[in-house]
């Protein structure tokens, strides 16, 4: 090994590795400051077995957790059942169905104002310039793009989303969350209801997540409450040349011995959001490659994500101002502190005296 | 050629396939791309256009509402009218997490026994039966039969022999330290002279406050008789807020811990650790003559934590105290989230690898695996922990 350096601590470890009263207290240094699970092998006989008990009693408290989530389940249910008038009406007015009362429209924030102010000063200076409606003339219905807009600011979303997918998006009306009945196995439904279009005749398109809500027997400390284990979609009823999904292809082939060219049309997979509702599907036994794995975790994200933030507060990624939270969220670093030693005496020093003290 | 031409894809022999060389991949149908990228490099080059959409994006960029500004009137009412809509989901919402913390009054009455018992056998008031220690080891770690038995009768010899040379441990001591040391935001907060007091320490419990009073929980530290303080219990307690802020009612996102409140610790003489006394050496810049004088300030202690900073009504609070307050409210949710209820995987370890994600990722040490995407844990009840989530009402915790 070239280098002093490496070569001198060769020669302190040797010699520390041959003293045995060194050696002694390394080890115990190093006893000192792992407490790792391997120290538990190192209790007495005794004391281990109790350790044991506990853990049993951590099984059960394990079962008894599982069905505090069940309840909290059924809480879910009770009071999705109160939002969802809430929620249909948030349909009615942004599908245009419904005119929201001057009363329901009243919103006062900082920006309100500024924008108040700002137009007026519009109106002062656009005497002459009348400036041009944007093209649309015609008086917008509902909020328009309303879903669309959504999945376009939530980069979760947007990830998703390729550009053909948009004009099928437009039509998309509303999301609902339903929940599995008491007895049945807990999952939770997605669904996306369309106005009629000329993509597909479907009205809602489905996507159901399944969770397992109890501990694994092999495994009863790893339960943390619910979790989304296995997903299905739903058949979309295309209309023809409309399936987004799939995309043909033309390709040239020439024949290597005879040298003659053939075009053939192929049908391939196409990227869209709409294989939203084809999710691979979970082998009961089998494993999934990586890849596959990956993809399938998520779309479990994602299915989490509409479910408790998207759906419940979409205005407000609407808007933008749901996006804020959850980056500024995300930029949160919880450094640790660097703790200042009061050992510090403050501001006097040695040598003065001061009567007054 | 015809006939080749446009086969389909079913109809080709794999044989054909062999003997051809793929030369080129087309799109075929509409080719929107293409139309779409010519329209572009149209409007790129119509000054008028570019004019405008630089005004577009100017008004668009550097604020959230900047797309909003750019609906039309009658759009923005009705988003408006949303976002009132929005609100009240957000007093539901207070509602729906009263009645969670309400379940989880319930189920902490359910969970007492199992945790009592707990305290029972870790203090030596009770002796489990050899049914209630029956535990499977791993089966990665099952080693052939004969393995075992050689295994066991070393164990056994060498278990005699310390037996003998300790006296028979009672219960299982040092318990609660043991979790302690092994939590590292736990054990920020230890230093050398807490642990003999913390070896007194023999069952943390959690309270709910009671329907009606405004939302907490309480930590109560059990200790059995030393010479170190006489109180038997030490408190802490976490004050939540349970409602929307009404100036600011999309920020609710379930009850969030805001203020905490500790206790007294009746100290017996000269055994208070959260106090030390120095000497300091004094000059007299006259005189010449030198004193000692004798002071007293505060020393770091785990058990200042039961003196935190209080938060004042409207008050503003340091940036030290702020973030030693933020770094309090995350250790007594963590102690009621996770500590108290698995205390005993946290004793073994096992809890740990789990907890091994992202909050504590310090600069300089060797990464961790990480496992997937994990997402910091937020501080409010309920937790959004990224895999899995321990705390209602985000049942399932994918994110």
């Amino acid at each position: 090994m070239e280098g002093d350096h490496s070569e001198t601590r060769g020669k302190v470890g040797d010699q520390v590795m041959q003293n045995p009263q060194a050696l002694a207290a390394l080890q115990d240094r190093l006893d000192s400051v792992s407490h790792t699970p391997s120290t538990i092998e190192s209790l007495p006989k005794s004391v281990k077995r109790r350790v044991n008990a506990l853990k049993h009693l951590q099984v059960r408290c394990a079962h008894i957790e599982a069905k505090f989530y069940e309840e909290v389940h059924e809480l879910e249910r009770k009071y999705a059942a109160l939002y969802q008038p809430l929620f249909d009406k948030r349909r009615d007015v942004l599908s245009g169905a419904v005119e929201p009362t001057d009363e329901e429209c009243d919103w006062h924030s900082d920006r309100e104002e500024e924008e108040e102010l700002a137009e007026e000063l519009k109106k002062k200076a656009a005497v002459e310039e009348k400036k041009e409606e944007p093209v649309v003339e015609e008086d917008p219905k509902g909020i328009p793009e309303f879903w669309l807009t959504i999945f376009r600011s939530v980069d979760m979303l947007s990830d998703l989303l390729l550009e053909h997918d948009e004009p099928i998006l437009k039509h998309l009306q509303d999301i609902k969350v339903k929940f599995s009945e008491p007895g049945q196995p807990m999952s939770f439904t997605l669904e996306f209801h369309f106005e009629p279009n000329n993509f597909f005749k479907n009205t809602v398109l489905t996507k159901v997540y399944k969770m397992k809500s109890e501990p694994d027997p092999a495994e009863p400390f790893s339960f943390e409450g619910p979790e989304i284990v296995d997903c299905e979609g739903c058949d979309i009823d295309w209309n023809k040349g409309k399936d987004v999904t799939v995309k043909t292809i033309k390709k040239k082939q020439k024949h290597k011995g005879r040298g003659t060219v053939r075009t053939i049309i192929k049908q391939v997979p196409n990227d869209s959001f709409f294989n939203f509702f084809n999710p691979i599907k979970v082998s009961s036994d089998g494993e999934l490659d990586e890849d596959s794995e990956f993809t399938l975790a998520t779309d479990f994200e994602i299915g989490h994500f509409f479910r408790e933030r998207i759906v419940p507060r979409a205005v407000l990624y609407f808007t933008g101002e749901a996006l804020e939270d959850d980056e500024s969220f995300e930029e949160e670093d919880l450094e640790e502190g660097e703790e200042e030693d009061h050992e510090d005496d403050g501001d006097e020093e040695e040598g003065d005296f001061d009567p007054k003290a | 050629m015809a006939d080749i031409d446009n086969k389909d894809q079913a109809e080709l022999d794999m044989a054909d396939m062999e003997d051809v060389e793929e030369v080129e991949d087309e799109e075929a149908g509409e080719d929107v791309n293409s139309k779409a990228r010519q329209l572009t490099a149209q409007m790129m080059q119509n000054p008028q256009i570019l004019a405008a959409l630089q005004e577009r994006l100017d008004g668009l960029v550097g604020s959230p509402s900047g797309y909003m500004e750019s609906l039309p009137k009658v759009v923005k009412r009705r988003v408006n009218a949303l976002k009132n809509l929005q609100v009240k989901c957000a007093q539901i919402e207070a509602k729906f997490y009263e009645e969670v913390h309400e379940l989880e009054r319930k189920y902490a009455a359910l969970y007492q026994p199992l945790f009592d018992k707990r305290s029972d056998i870790v203090k030596a008031a009770y002796e489990p039966t050899d049914e209630e220690c029956e535990w499977k080891a791993d089966e990665e770690e099952e080693l052939t039969v004969s393995k075992q038995e050689e295994m066991k009768e070393k164990a056994k010899v060498e278990e005699e022999k310390k037996d003998e040379e300790k006296e028979d441990p009672k219960g299982i001591p040092e318990f609660w330290l043991t979790v302690f040391k092994n939590v590292d935001l736990l054990s920020d907060m230890l230093q050398e002279h807490d642990e003999p007091i913390l070896k007194h320490l023999q069952d943390i419990k959690v309270k709910f406050s009671d329907p009606g009073q405004p939302m907490s929980f309480t930590l109560e530290f059990y200790f059995e008789t030393n010479d170190f303080f006489t109180n038997q219990v030490l408190t802490k307690t976490y004050k939540m807020r349970s409602e929307p802020d009404e100036s600011d009612p999309f920020s609710f996102d379930g009850p969030e811990i805001m203020g905490c409140t500790g206790c007294q610790i009746d100290w017996t003489k000269g055994k208070n650790v959260t106090l030390k006394t120095i000497k300091k050496k004094q000059k007299h810049k006259g005189r010449g003559t030198v004193r000692t004088v004798t002071k007293t300030v505060p020393n770091d202690s785990f058990f200042n934590f039961f003196s935190p900073p209080e938060v004042h009504e409207g008050g503003e609070l340091d940036e030290d105290s702020e973030a030693v307050l933020a770094a309090d409210f995350e250790i007594g949710h963590f102690l009621r989230e996770r500590i108290v209820p698995r205390a005993v995987l946290y004793f073994t370890g096992e809890a740990i690898e789990d907890d091994d994600d992202d909050d504590y990722d310090e600069e300089g040490e060797e990464a961790d695996d990480e496992e997937g995407e994990e997402e910091a844990d937020e501080e409010n009840d309920p937790e959004y922990d990224p895999k899995k989530d321990a705390n209602p009402p985000a049942e399932c915790k994918q994110q």
